[in-house]
């Protein structure tokens, strides 16, 4: 195209085609500075926005933070205190609660991908992991659950201990399901959103049952 | 140059096959070594992807939602006008660090599956996975980058290369806004 370069174009030849610009941020960074940031401002910067996520869920507003900048930190963290304050409540206490273990782990990451692919079979406009981040991060209301449950626990295991568990249970399980159907069920098609959320349902239902079925050796 | 780069790059990768392969001795609990080799995964991808790749060979790769809400994903390649023999150095140990690995993990993928300790199955999948994206990411602008040069050229003059632009190549537009401003 060299010979191209030094063609003027003269007023009575019509031009025309497509400037595509990109439009938005230009990536994580607004200029090539933080290509060279120190490893501190990086972190930090990470670290913020995985507090901000957890701020959202807590109060789910419509708001972009949990779906544009997603981030897989959170569901990590919650999902692995969750699964260690899960073991070791089988009845058999002969292994540590290793399978134990690995099952709440697989329940939720398995539970999370077939409900972002459901959604994205349905025609979802969320993108894959925009749905895990989102997923993940509801399941705090039931991570604060599980703790609660375990300190009315150490008190004690009779029936007014279990409708107290049952009443925070039902409460958080509530809580997850409403938070993030209101950010997921926006992406669909309005005719479509019970065929999104009852999966969703389903899928706090079960670690909400774990949850509530735990009983400590 | 970035000798603490290098080392943090290898530190998180082997301390999590050593733990992996050396967990009996060090604890008789499966869950320590489960959530311990997990987090060292973890903090494995994260620096890998945030902080030893654009150090030690100028690459980033990184998915971005836009205002429609569509998924790109970016890869990004900085144009290095000098080579010093100590960037290539650093440059081979990246990249041996981050193609040796996932194939250590699929070793323990096959050999965790006809050994039928089905327990750490989902650990080694974890770990396959998180290697695997971030070597598919850092290759993809490596072969990006390769392609840029003459993109970067041909990017002024518009008037020629406009109507063969279409929307459906932002990625590829963006590394091209990039090429322009990381050119030192």
């Amino acid at each position: 195209f060299a010979d191209l370069a030094g063609m003027a174009v003269a007023e009575d030849i019509p031009v025309e085609g497509e400037i595509t610009v990109p439009v938005g941020a230009h990536g994580p960074d607004e200029d090539h500075s933080t290509l060279d940031e120190p490893v501190r401002d990086t972190i930090m910067r990470d670290l913020k926005a995985v507090g901000k996520k957890f701020v959202h869920v807590m109060y789910p507003k419509k708001s972009s933070a949990l779906l544009r900048d997603w981030d897989l930190w959170g569901p990590l963290v919650l999902c692995v205190s969750l699964a260690l304050m899960l073991q070791g409540g089988s009845a058999d206490s002969k292994e540590d609660g290793g399978p134990q273990f690995a099952e709440v782990f697989v329940i939720i990451w398995f539970g999370a991908v077939v409900i972002t692919l459901n959604s994205k079979l349905l025609g979802g406009t969320i993108s894959f992991f925009q749905s895990l981040c989102v997923l993940g991060y509801c399941v705090l209301p039931l991570t604060v659950a599980m703790l609660v449950c375990r300190l009315v626990l150490l008190a004690g295991s009779g029936t007014v201990s279990f409708i107290v568990r049952l009443i925070v249970v039902v409460a958080m399980f509530a809580w997850s399901t409403l938070a993030s159907t209101a950010f997921l069920a926006d992406s669909q098609p309005p005719h479509r959103k019970a065929l999104v959320v009852y999966p969703i349902f389903l899928f706090y239902f079960v670690i909400s049952w774990m949850i509530l079925t735990f009983t400590p050796q | 140059r970035h000798p603490l780069a290098t080392f943090f790059h290898l530190f998180f990768r082997v301390s999590a096959i050593i733990t992996y392969l050396f967990c009996d001795w060090f604890s008789n609990s499966f869950v320590a070594c489960f959530v311990t080799i997990l987090l060292l995964l973890s903090f494995d991808f994260w620096s890998v992807k945030n902080v030893t790749g654009r150090l030690l060979v100028g690459l980033r790769w990184w998915n971005q939602i836009d205002e429609d809400g569509k998924s790109h994903w970016v890869f990004e390649a900085k144009r290095v006008s000098t080579t010093a023999a100590s960037t290539e150095a650093e440059a081979r140990i990246f990249w041996l660090g981050l193609i040796i690995c996932p194939v250590i993990w699929t070793v323990f993928f096959f050999s965790t599956l006809f050994s039928l300790k089905l327990k750490w199955l989902a650990l080694v999948i974890a770990g396959i996975s998180l290697q695997t994206a971030n070597l598919y990411g850092y290759i993809h602008c490596k072969l990006g980058g390769q392609k840029n040069i003459s993109r970067i050229t041909s990017k002024f003059f518009v008037t020629a290369d406009v109507p063969k632009r279409q929307t459906g190549r932002i990625s590829e537009d963006r590394i091209e806004e990039h090429g322009k401003t990381c050119i030192r």
